[in-house]
């Protein structure tokens, strides 16, 4: 039960004069363990609840975070204060007018786990499949959350189980980070099986390989394409369109990928815990197809950038900076097995991390690959390489895949890759740099 | 709510705990920016609550931000309970201490109007857009903490800081090429560190670089001699001396995140390259951007020599890794709000100025690059393999500048980078940035800094 009584509050911001307004309350529960060494660090629970406003006047527009109800009506009156001294947004065309007929699955509930029992189960489940030590992070959350605005008004709970293990054994190393919405109901034994995965690349053959910089054929785990789907999925938002800063900018309605490859932004989907029922302007969520069989087939859009570009809303406000809920590569035909056995010769890639931009408006970047790189010869692992770089551009990355596993898994790992579904991808002559 | 119930909490978690400590966090936060010559908005948020930790079998957490004593002692209730399952129960105490301290303002952010803040960035913009930037990104923040900690064994620290941060991203595209720069300014003082920075002509240098960097000649790769800027010198520092020695790194507690250290499991002190580097990380620099007096578990701030002679010589400590060393913590406990556990973080890590003048660094390089600041950058995670991609960056020929060269690369590993370098000069400067560390994510406020220096023999593509 919230503090925050939200038709008062949208009462009070009409009152004001504000002519747009949205609304967006979360109560959220929130309970994590962490765990190294394979033993527990700390057990952290949080219990919150957050309310976001939105308001504008003649486009001059302000937000605010309140977490306590006492202090509404000096941040009400503090907005209105600001709202009279700064210059106004030309880009903002106002909140989603349009009646909304109805929102995705709103009877999703909160489910209780014993996560102490779970990073056990991880923990164990590693060593007994050849870790000799582990660290990770385990999550449940359940966030009620509500948006209200002149027009609409949604109300969903999402949220959902997080499990993120890496595992090591001498210099090598092995992670898994799954994700797990509402609709799942998770066991330990799913939990075992994380953990028994993140053993995996120490039982592969990891004598030490060198390879000189060049043009590689990489197998990108689901990890890998899950990183860079979500380092540039950016560059899907109309907002970065109108910044100059995406590569995609002039390629609508034309191929920006080989045939094989679709991607969409699912944010209804419940089995993951990017699920939500409506975007922060109270616009219903729907799958959106943004590139589908290689072909750019539209942007990320809040109601405003839309406008813009005289087209619909796609469900994706930040009201100010549209993104991606949930994003899946739809799987291909061929399971891993048999993509690995037809490489004559390249790189099997099981996970990265600080992907940076040299250049933003050409994606031009490079990604370091870690926890199994593997060079891989007439479909057989080889041995292990290290002190390797991803380093070329989204573009290419995206324009020379060759193949998609069916497999897909739910990704989720701290800040390197957002919510999302993913398969492996095999993408032929992609650049790979390595330390002198 | 302002921290009234925070000797109720802390006398209820001792009651049930063999070590209890609870730390109360007011943070009120302003930004505003520009996109492109656009206002984008204005945003501001006040917002505060509670952080208490319990020890038994294991250490919990708990955060609140209730002023309701049945909502929180719910919350300290649910710590308490799970700190009862088997787990890691070590945390340093050390000595109670009580005292006070804050962040010297002359201009204070709350007294410093909106309008006179939208000036400042409608100027930088204008001078962007004068000087032919096509991106034009900038933003503007300005934050005030005030905190109390408190802990069983007596301590009571109450704290107030103020810091600014000024964001900028521009893009030019010359003959069809884009540049791009990034860069951030911050400090812990008031509004007047805007006022010392001189940021329009420091943005329109940085433009007329980017012109020219756009349209110079790639390297042919190979070796050569070096000299890389304070930007450069900056971020090393940071990234391949201070990160591998922050001590939870190295006892593998943040190994599934950030990922662990090239020093875990190693002989301790390694050698780590050239006697003539240093790095130091010094939380009680004043006016720096990771300025504190203590640090967020209440222990006094000091200088801390991590790189000393080219060799490791002190890790960063919270009050939790120094137990696990069996030493006392140095005051690298940081949390970036009410509601994070506070982690072994870094402040102004930089490495320190030598002797030789920046003119004196350039004798002797017959075929070599001069790279001032980067762009791209990454390292993996043990901190040892490392890029820096080149920004302003200009071949030297004979001991002289000889033109812009673009993008150069060096893609080398922390002991490589600290054994080339054999001259150090006598200047230093700082660059702010937000280092990111932990789960929830925890960006906390940075400098980065150091000398120009001077490396034989780089490859560089």
């Amino acid at each position: 039960m919230s503090d925050f009584d939200l038709d008062h509050i949208l009462k009070k911001l009409k009152e004001k004069g504000f002519d747009d307004y949205a609304l967006e309350l979360f109560s959220s529960q929130t309970e994590q363990v962490r765990f190294s060494g394979n033993s527990e660090d700390l057990y952290n629970n949080w219990n919150q609840t957050t309310l976001v406003i939105f308001a504008s006047r003649k486009q001059r527009v302000v937000s605010t975070t309140v977490r306590d109800p006492a202090s509404l009506d000096s941040s009400i009156q503090l907005l209105w204060d600001l709202s009279g001294k700064i210059p106004n947004n030309p880009a903002f065309q106002g909140i989603n007018p349009d009646k909304q007929k109805r929102y995705g699955n709103r009877k999703l509930k909160g489910q209780d786990y014993d996560l102490q029992d779970f990073a056990t189960t991880l923990i164990n489940s590693a060593l007994e499949s050849g870790a000799e030590r582990t660290a990770g992070i385990v999550y449940n959350r359940k966030h009620n959350i509500t948006v209200k605005t002149e027009y609409n008004q949604c109300s969903y709970t999402t949220g959902g189980l997080e499990a993120v293990i890496r595992s090591f054994k001498g210099n090598s190393s092995g992670q898994e980070a799954r994700h797990f919405g509402l609709s799942t109901k998770v066991d330990s034994s799913m939990i075992a099986e994380i953990g028994r995965e993140s053993s995996e690349p120490l039982n592969h053959n990891n004598t030490p390989i060198s390879i000189e910089p060049g043009k590689f054929d990489v197998i990108m785990s689901p990890y890998v394409i899950g990183n860079l789907i979500s380092n540039s999925s950016d560059f899907l938002s109309y907002y970065s369109v109108e910044s100059s800063l995406s590569c995609f900018a002039d390629s609508l309605n034309k191929d920006v990928s080989s045939k094989e490859f679709t991607l969409v932004d699912d944010p209804l989907d419940s089995s993951g815990v990017g699920f939500r029922a409506c975007d922060d302007e109270a616009t219903a969520t729907r799958k959106n197809t943004l590139i589908e069989n290689g072909v750019l087939k539209g942007f990320m859009h809040s109601y405003s950038t839309s406008r813009h570009a005289q087209t619909a809303t796609t469900g994706n406000a930040g009201i100010i900076t549209p993104h991606a809920w949930q994003l899946k590569i739809l799987p291909g035909k061929k399971s891993i097995e048999e993509i690995m056995l037809e490489m004559d010769e390249g790189l099997l890639i099981n996970n990265c991390w600080y992907t940076r931009y040299q250049d933003y408006r050409n994606a031009v970047f490079s990604t370091v690959p870690r926890d199994g790189v593997f060079y891989v010869k007439n479909g057989e692992i080889q041995g292990l390489v290290s002190g390797i770089r991803i380093s070329d551009s989204i573009p290419n990355v995206l324009r020379n895949v060759a193949d998609i596993s069916r497999e897909t898994k739910n990704v989720k790992w701290w800040e390197e890759i957002s919510a999302s579904s993913m398969p492996y991808v095999l993408s032929k002559k992609i650049g790979i740099s390595r330390a002198f | 709510m302002d921290g009234d119930l925070i000797h109720k909490i802390l006398d209820y978690a001792s009651s049930k705990s063999a070590y209890a400590e609870v730390r109360y966090m007011g943070l009120s936060v302003n930004q505003l920016g520009f996109r492109n010559g656009e206002f984008q908005g204005l945003s501001f948020s006040s917002e505060q609550g509670y952080a208490i930790r319990v020890l038994n079998r294991s250490i919990s957490m708990g955060f609140s931000n209730s002023s309701d004593w049945n909502k929180v002692k719910g919350v300290v209730d649910r710590a308490i309970e799970k700190s009862n399952f088997e787990g890691k129960n070590q945390i340093y105490q050390g000595k109670a201490i009580k005292d006070s301290w804050k962040v010297n303002v002359r201009k204070k952010v709350e007294d410093f109007s909106i309008e006179d803040k939208v000036s400042i960035i409608k100027e930088n913009d204008s001078v962007m857009e004068s000087s032919g930037a096509s991106v034009r990104v900038n933003s503007l923040t300005d934050k005030r903490i005030k905190q109390m900690y408190v802990n069983s064994i007596g301590s009571e620290i109450q704290g107030d800081i103020s810091r600014i941060n000024y964001f900028y991203l521009v893009g030019v595209i010359e003959d069809g090429e884009f540049e791009q720069s990034v860069e951030q300014y911050g400090s812990s003082s008031g509004f007047e560190y805007i006022d010392g920075l001189s940021l329009p002509e420091r943005i329109e240098q940085d433009i007329n670089d980017l012109h020219e960097s756009a349209a110079a000649p790639r390297i042919n790769p190979g070796k050569f001699d070096i000299i890389v800027g304070p930007e450069i010198s900056g971020i090393v520092a940071h990234e391949s001396c201070g990160h591998p020695t922050e001590y939870d790194r190295i006892n593998g507690r943040e190994g599934a995140l950030a990922g662990e250290s090239f020093l875990t499991g190693r002989k301790l002190p390694m050698k780590i390259g050239s006697p003539a580097v240093n790095v130091v990380d010094d939380p009680s620099m004043e006016g720096s951007f990771g300025y504190y007096t203590y640090d967020d578990e209440g222990i006094p701030s000091r200088k801390r020599y991590l790189y000393k002679n080219g060799e490791t010589n002190e890790f960063i400590l919270n009050r939790e890794s120094a137990a696990h060393l069996g030493t006392e913590s140095n005051a690298g406990g940081r949390s970036a709000s009410w509601d994070m556990e506070p982690l072994a973080r870094m402040s102004t890590t930089y490495i320190e100025p030598g002797e030789y003048k920046f003119d004196e660094l350039f004798a002797g390089i017959r075929r070599g690059v001069y790279i001032n600041s980067f762009t791209e950058w990454n390292i993996d995670d043990i901190r040892f393999n490392e890029k820096y991609v080149g920004k302003e960056a200009y071949f030297i020929t004979n001991g002289d500048i000889s033109g812009r060269v673009r993008r150069p690369v060096i893609e080398t590993n922390t002991i490589k980078f600290y054994s080339s370098v054999d001259a150090v000069a006598n200047d230093l400067e700082f660059n702010a940035g937000t280092c990111g560390k932990g789960d929830p994510m925890q960006g906390v406020d940075v400098w980065m800094g150091g000398p120009h220096m001077r490396l034989r023999e780089v490859y560089l593509q």
